[in-house]
Formats: C-alpha cells, sequence, structure tokens
C-alpha cells in the first residue's frame, strides 16, 4: 500500500536500502512454561525479499513464524507491517496483512478438487454463502496462471504429487493477495527435481513483488535461493546475512554452534576375497526396474542415488519383500532367495528403513519403548511368552543412551520426538536385531544437521560390525560422504556404477541421474 | 470423458444393478413394471432420505447412528402431539417431527463439536437416551389405525400421478416421491453450491486444515447433525403416513443396517470425506431391489439380515480395497 514511505526509526539493514521493509518484527521474545523460545529475536523482510530463516530443529523458528502468523502473541517485542505497527491478535488478522504460511503439511483438503482448494479460502475471508462452480474454477485458473502453473483443475488433491500440492498451497495463497509466502520446511518431503521447480516458482513470486520467508536447514537450498540469510539458534539470533558472505562451513557452524567435518567412508578389511553378502542378477520388476545387476559386501555403504521414478525406492522395497520382482535372482550370502514378505525379509537379516518414517517407520502413537522393541520381541519373551519387564528396561535403556535419544521416559510416545530422534529410533528398533543388510531410503530426510551428523555415525557403525548397507538419498553430497560405492539410477536401470567415489564431482553424478550429456573424462 | 465414467464407483453399481433388475425381471415379468417402480418408490423414499442424512454426516467424518432413534422419536412425540391437542394437520405434524428432529441432532452437534468426541461413540449414547426417554416419558403404547389423526393416512395414499390398469382400476406414484425429490435436491445443492456444503467436505477431509482456512467448523457440525436430525424426522412422518400405526418401538432396530449398507454400498467412504449423493441413492436402489427380491430367489426373509451384513463388509471391503490399489501405485505399503 504504502511501500514508499521513509522510515523515521533507525533499521538494522540487511542490504542498505532506504526502502521500508515489508515486516519487521523487532526483540521479540517468547516463553513457553518458562522455557525462553526465542530471547530478543528481530527479522526484518523486505518486500520482494526471498529470505531464509534458518536454525536448527527447536531453535525457535517455528515460534517466531506462529507469531508472524497471529497464532501465538509475543511476551514482549513489536511487529511493524510497511512501518505500521501491526499486533495480529488471529491468523485472520495476519492473512489480511497479506501474510500466508504455508505449513509443512500444506494444510490442503484431500478429498477436494485441486479448483476447490485454491479457491476456497478466497470464499471464506469474503464470507461469500454460496458457490458458485465457474467461479471458482475462474478464480483457480487465474491464480495458476499468475505463477505460470498448470494442474488438472478437476483433480482431487488426494491424487496429486507431493510438489503439485504444494503448488497448490502456494496458489491458495496468491488468491488471498500474499505479499509474504512463509513456507516452513517446503523441501523435506520432496526430491531434488521437484525442489528445483520450488525454486522456480519462488523466482516467479519475487518477480511480483511477494516476498519469500523460506525456512529450511538444508544448506545446499539456501544458497541455492536465499539473498538474505537470518540465523537463530536456540532462540537466539545469531545474525542476518547475505548469502554470498556465506559457506557450507561457516553456516552450519553458525547454526550449530560446533564445527562438523566428515571424513569419507572406508570400509574395514577392504579386501577382495570377500564374497558378496548380497547380490543381484538381472533383477526386473517390469514398470518399476529393469535388469539391475549390483553387489553389496560385508562393510560396504552403497550408495544409490537418481530422481523420483528412477525405480530405487522401487529397487528397495523389492529387497524387503514388499514389491516382488518378475524375473532375476536375489542371492543372499550365496544363496538364492525369494523373499516373499517383510517378514520373511526380517528373518532373512534384512533391515529396511522407510523413506516416510512417519507413515511407515514408527508407530507414532507408541511408546519409544515399544518401537525400540518391535522388532526383537521375541527375544525379551519369558518361558511362558509374557514380555519380561526386567529385559525391557534394560534393553529400552540401552539403546536410548547408546543412540543419545532426547528423551524423559522410553514411556514417552514417539511421536513426542523431533525428527532427528525419531529416526534414531528407528534405527534402534533395527539395531537391537541382527542384521546382515540394511537397507535405508533417505535416512535423513528433514533432520537438522547436527542429528544427521548423528545419524551418518550410527550407520557407519553398522557397517564396520559387518554389515552391508545400501543408502538411497536424493542429496548427491550426503551419498558422496557416506558411502564407498555409489551406484546411479534413471528410468529404472543402472546407469552408472562408482566403485570409487573419491574425487567424484557431485555435478557429474547429478548429470548421471539426469541423463545430460556426461564427458568421457572422469 | 468415457474412461472417467470407468473410474467412479457409482458407474460399476450402476452397471450391477441393470444385471440384476435384468435377472430379477426374467424370473418374474411383474417386476419391471410401472406400478412396481412406483410400489418401490414409495416403500423406499424413507429410508433413502435416512440414507442422505448418514451420508451428509459420513462427509463430514462423523459416523451418526442415532437416526433411527430420532425419526421415531419425532414421529411418535408428534403423533402424541397431534392426539393430544385435537388437531389433525399434517404440516403442523412435520413441523413438531422435525423441530424434535433438529434438537435431537443438535444435541448431538453439542457434544460432538464441543469435546471432538467420535460421532459414533456419541450417538450410541445418545441414541439410547432419546429412545429410552420418549419411552419413558412420551409413552410406549403404540397407536392403531383407527386412533390415527386422517391426515398421516390421507398423506400415504396421496398421489402425484395416477394411472389406470387394463382392468380399469386405479395406481399412482405417491407424494412421498417429491418429498424425496425435494430433500436430494436441497442437499445436493447444499453440498454442491453453498460454502457451508464446501466445509462439511472441508471438514471431514482434514479437520486441522479447515480451522486454519478459518471455517466455523461448530457451525458446520451443528448443521450437519441438526440436518440429520430434520431429516430423520421427515422419516418419521413418512414412515407413519405408510404403515398408518405408530409404535414407538418400530424404526430402531429395522433401519441402521439397512441404511448403513445403502450409503457404504453406495461407494461412500465409511472413515468418511469422500462420496457422492449419486452413490448413495444408487446404494440405496441396490439395496431395495436385493431385499425384495431374496423371496423370488427362493430365500426365506430370514436372510435378510444375513445379506445386509453381507452388503455391508462387502462395500467397506471394495472401498479399502480401491484405496490400498491406490496407495501401492504410489509404493506406499500401509495397510
Amino acid at each position: 500500500m504504502c511501500q514508499g514511505v521513509l522510515s523515521l526509526l533507525i533499521m538494522e539493514k540487511i542490504g542498505g536500502g532506504t526502502l521500508v521493509p515489508f515486516l519487521e518484527a523487532e526483540k521479540i521474545s517468547k516463553a513457553f512454561d518458562g522455557v525462553q523460545a526465542l530471547d530478543n529475536v528481530s527479522i526484518s523482510i523486505d518486500a520482494g525479499a526471498i529470505h531464509c530463516f534458518v536454525g536448527e530443529n527447536g531453535s525457535g523458528k517455528s515460534t517466531l513464524i506462529k507469531i508472524i502468523g497471529g497464532i501465538l502473541r509475543p511476551d514482549t517485542g513489536q511487529m511493524r507491517i510497511n512501518g505500521r505497527p501491526f499486533t495480529p491478535g488471529r491468523a485472520i488478522e495476519s492473512i489480511r496483512q497479506g501474510i500466508q504460511i504455508i505449513y509443512q503439511d500444506l494444510a490442503l483438503f484431500p478429498n477436494l478438487t485441486v479448483a476447490e482448494n485454491i479457491s476456497l479460502n478466497q470464499l471464506i475471508e469474503k464470507r461469500n454463502k454460496l458457490v458458485s462452480r465457474k467461479k471458482l474454477i475462474q478464480t483457480a485458473k487465474k491464480a495458476l496462471a499468475e505463477i505460470e502453473e498448470e494442474c488438472d483443475l478437476f483433480e482431487k488433491v488426494e491424487n496429486l504429487s507431493m510438489s503439485k500440492r504444494q503448488v497448490v498451497a502456494i496458489t491458495r495463497a496468491l488468491t488471498q493477495n500474499a505479499r509474504l509466502i512463509i513456507m516452513d520446511e517446503p523441501t523435506s518431503a520432496i526430491t531434488k527435481a521437484e525442489v528445483d521447480h520450488l525454486f522456480s516458482v519462488i523466482t516467479r513470486l519475487k518477480q511480483k513483488g511477494i516476498a519469500t520467508l523460506f525456512v529450511s536447514h538444508k544448506l545446499g537450498e539456501i544458497f541455492e535461493i536465499a539473498e538474505n540469510v537470518s540465523i537463530i539458534r536456540d532462540g537466539v539470533k545469531v545474525g542476518d546475512y547475505k548469502a554470498e558472505a556465506l559457506d557450507d562451513r561457516k553456516l552450519t557452524f553458525l547454526m550449530t554452534g560446533q564445527e562438523i567435518v566428515s571424513k569419507p567412508y572406508l570400509p574395514k578389511g577392504n579386501g577382495p576375497s570377500q564374497s558378496h553378502l548380497l547380490e543381484l542378477t538381472n533383477l526386473t520388476r517390469k514398470g518399476h526396474y529393469q535388469n539391475v545387476n549390483l553387489f553389496v559386501n560385508q562393510g560396504d555403504i552403497l550408495g544409490i542415488t537418481g530422481l523420483i521414478g528412477s525405480g530405487r525406492t522401487e529397487l528397495a522395497l523389492s529387497l524387503f519383500g514388499l514389491n516382488r520382482p518378475d524375473s532375476g535372482e536375489i542371492i543372499l550370502e550365496g544363496k538364492p532367495v525369494s523373499i516373499r514378505s517383510s517378514r520373511e525379509a526380517v528373518r532373512l537379516g534384512v533391515g529396511y528403513l522407510p523413506e516416510d518414517r512417519l507413515l511407515q517407520g514408527l508407530a507414532i502413537e507408541k511408546s519409544i519403548g515399544d518401537n525400540i522393541l518391535a522388532t526383537i520381541v521375541g527375544k525379551v519373551l519369558t518361558r511362558l511368552r509374557l514380555i519380561s519387564g526386567e529385559q525391557r528396561k534394560r534393553i529400552e535403556s540401552k539403546w536410548i543412551k547408546d543412540l543419545d535419544i532426547k528423551t524423559p521416559s522410553p514411556a514417552m510416545p514417539a511421536s513426542s520426538l523431533s525428527g532427528g530422534n525419531q529416526q534414531r529410533v528407528v534405527l534402534a528398533k533395527w539395531l537391537a536385531t541382527d542384521l546382515k543388510l540394511f537397507i535405508l531410503d533417505g535416512p535423513t530426510i528433514g533432520i537438522d544437521i547436527a542429528s544427521k551428523n548423528n545419524i551418518h555415525h550410527i550407520i557407519r557403525d553398522f557397517a564396520h560390525r559387518g554389515v552391508g548397507v545400501i543408502m538411497i538419498s536424493d542429496e548427491i553430497p550426503e551419498v558422496l560422504q557416506h558411502c564407498n560405492r555409489v551406484i546411479v539410477m534413471r528410468e529404472g536401470r543402472i546407469e552408472a556404477e562408482i566403485e570409487d567415489v573419491q574425487g567424484v564431482s557431485e555435478e557429474y553424478i547429478f548429470d548421471l541421474a539426469a541423463a545430460k550429456k556426461v564427458g568421457q573424462g572422469m | 470423458m468415457i474412461s472417467k465414467l470407468f473410474q467412479r464407483n457409482e458407474t460399476y453399481l450402476f452397471f450391477v444393478i441393470m444385471a440384476f433388475s435384468f435377472f430379477v425381471t426374467v424370473m418374474n415379468p411383474s417386476f419391471l413394471t410401472v406400478e412396481n417402480m412406483f410400489d418401490l418408490v414409495k416403500s423406499s423414499s424413507g429410508m433413502a432420505i435416512l440414507a442422505i442424512a448418514f451420508f451428509v454426516g459420513l462427509l463430514s467424518r462423523g459416523i451418526d447412528i442415532s437416526f433411527p432413534a430420532i425419526a421415531i422419536a419425532g414421529q411418535y412425540i408428534a403423533v402424541n402431539a397431534l392426539i393430544a391437542m385435537g388437531v389433525d394437520s399434517l404440516p403442523l405434524a412435520f413441523l413438531i417431527s422435525c423441530a424434535v428432529g433438529t434438537a435431537m441432532g443438535a444435541t448431538n452437534a453439542f457434544f460432538i463439536s464441543s469435546f471432538r468426541m467420535q460421532a459414533l461413540i456419541v450417538t450410541l449414547g445418545t441414541s439410547n437416551i432419546f429412545h429410552g426417554a420418549l419411552l419413558v416419558f412420551v409413552g410406549t403404547r403404540a397407536i392403531n389405525t383407527g386412533k390415527l389423526p386422517h391426515c398421516f393416512k390421507a398423506f400415504g395414499h396421496m398421489n402425484v400421478l395416477t394411472l389406470a390398469r387394463p382392468d380399469g382400476t386405479l395406481y399412482g406414484l405417491s407424494v412421498f416421491a417429491v418429498l424425496l425429490l425435494f430433500v436430494i435436491i436441497l442437499t445436493w445443492f447444499i453440498l454442491n453450491h453453498t460454502l457451508l456444503g464446501k466445509s462439511i467436505y472441508a471438514v471431514g477431509g482434514n479437520y486441522e486444515s479447515a480451522k486454519r482456512a478459518g471455517f466455523n467448523i461448530k457451525r458446520t457440525l451443528f448443521f450437519v447433525y441438526g440436518y440429520i436430525g430434520f431429516l430423520s424426522g421427515i422419516m418419521g412422518v413418512m414412515h407413519l403416513s405408510l404403515i398408518r400405526y405408530s409404535n414407538p418401538n418400530y424404526i430402531v432396530d429395522t433401519e441402521l443396517l439397512r441404511v448403513i449398507a445403502a450409503v457404504v454400498i453406495g461407494g461412500a467412504r465409511i472413515t468418511g470425506g469422500s462420496g457422492t449423493l449419486t452413490g448413495t441413492l444408487l446404494g440405496v436402489i441396490m439395496m431395495v431391489i436385493l431385499e425384495k427380491n431374496l423371496v423370488l430367489i427362493g430365500l426365506s426373509s430370514y436372510w435378510h439380515q444375513f445379506f445386509i451384513g453381507l452388503v455391508i463388509v462387502l462395500g467397506v471391503s471394495i472401498t479399502y480395497y480401491q484405496s490400498k490399489r491406490q496407495n501401492r501405485r504410489n509404493l506406499l505399503f500401509t495397510d
């Protein structure tokens, strides 16, 4: 409205322009039950800027977002929009000022169509009573055109991919005259290609003068998209930086307060005489993957990377008995096996950590202890087939201690843990069994850096104990750093097998996965 | 367009109904006559209205099983009130029955919305409260045809369309059909053309999202359960006019499972949020044809119960199987 007005206040500026920032939050503090979630945090977002807000889980990011969104009220501190005081008491007041928050769960209606999802919020705000189908469609079409996106308006949202759902959520924000779109960890559930797509949408938003506050803890993404970066740690702001002024190491240090260096992984006793732990010959499942030949040795961490649809997850599921191959052989410890169910896989010593730990890896409402015991419940039975309380306690506390799971008690539900801690519970579940082969699909998705580091260590420990590990990941740096061998999949086939990851560049792998022309140089 | 049609449950159900009707007609040519169709419409309008009520509840993710108790309460209170006042007025009967129904529905809504309780649990309790209170405070004696105010009998006989048989006697399409049509159109309009209707889908699809989007959830739930009560009230009067007899123990035992079976076979997801009005109506037709013709296949009416149960289990299984297949396609292996 009055973006050109000069501010009379002396402001901490990131850029050094003379315009009033769109949103300023100054010295915001907020405590919950005596725990200081935010302590004098200030942030200032320019109109049309792409601003990254980074911090580890539990650093206070979400609290600040909720305050900006009018869902929480700060204990002290003030906010201004275009230089004018702004004290939202309810979510709708923030929305009316052009602030739109897209939460991780996107808050869409799976059972309604794309058009309805995009247009309904606007109708609520305008307090319309009737719904005209024609107008619904018009509104949706217009909003989609604004960010040059296309989507089947009549498809139900439950049938869309994650990234399409995001587009729907962003488009919905546009129908309510958004000036600032806050995205809470939007990339935690989507693949690299989808992230690129999201970034192009954000760039288009910028061209429309719409600012984005991008909440993340993924370094690569931050450098790819951000102009300004604000870092928060333990409820205190560390500082505001221009993205150019940061690099991986510096940002990691500022976020976590610790230097994290990782050495490349080398298996112990790497001798060629070993017989293969797992061997796949011409494994095929039509439409999923074809003629996959690979092997895993004890102590190997084999990385598999590739775009979504490359067949990597499909292949992993086959090894865990969930997605039966049509032809080819799975040879485990020299013997051909046919794995028809997940139970059989577990019996053979195969473990699987699914991509979606919330849905498939954990019984989220059950206690942490129950989750840890899930795979080995047979071992803690007494002679009467009852669960031995003493044994149980011993095993639970062992893993909680060994894996540094942060919880007051094993009786707490798994849902009470942060992402990193949840993943450690899933890992504990498998660690407690006698695994031979462990397949991890996206083990660090949505997990912050410090926890990630911890999880990588656990995975290495697995391998050092002689387990063969297959690690599937979108993040090429992760694969290069933590695997001793890497396989790149594309369209259901193995595109390349890299026996020695030393000196291999990320671009090289990415080009293989995306099937761009690759020079013969490597 | 055609392929999209074949992805829909309703299409399959339609063909099953056609095939079944064909089979029945071969066995008994009097099945596919206008007169028989008119009869079926009259006798099953009430059930169709209850099915619509149950369906609306399911859309909002609520399994309301109190509708039979509400229907009989509305009916019995209305007929007793009319007799006590000595008034013979059909509109007044509808007014009383629907008011009682709406009030009971609002009671359900109060508990469901205030404490976010499962509708199934709440209505399991309230349906017993409603019915128990009816028997204790209003009475237990059946009102037979002789004592029944004339307006009900007239309503039961009223036709909107009269045709003549070859022998000159008359038969017709009951006014019930008009009432049913009115309820269908009203519900269709609310669900598809009002924000209120969309809020029912929204609440059923994702409660949290609906809240954040700014829907007035409390109001939505009050509407849903009030509407279920209202429709049950209508059905109560129709039922009475059809059988010309009011027994405070009727409807309660007979309608619940038939209605659930019809809605479920119509493709509405029992866990809520998804389904169509067309599917629900086809489900009712399917159930009615099935029930009416069991005898024809040579099975005693005791088989009713068996078949209703079978249809529920089958209907739910089909819907679940489909979503499981969909999940598999997306590589989701949760059960």
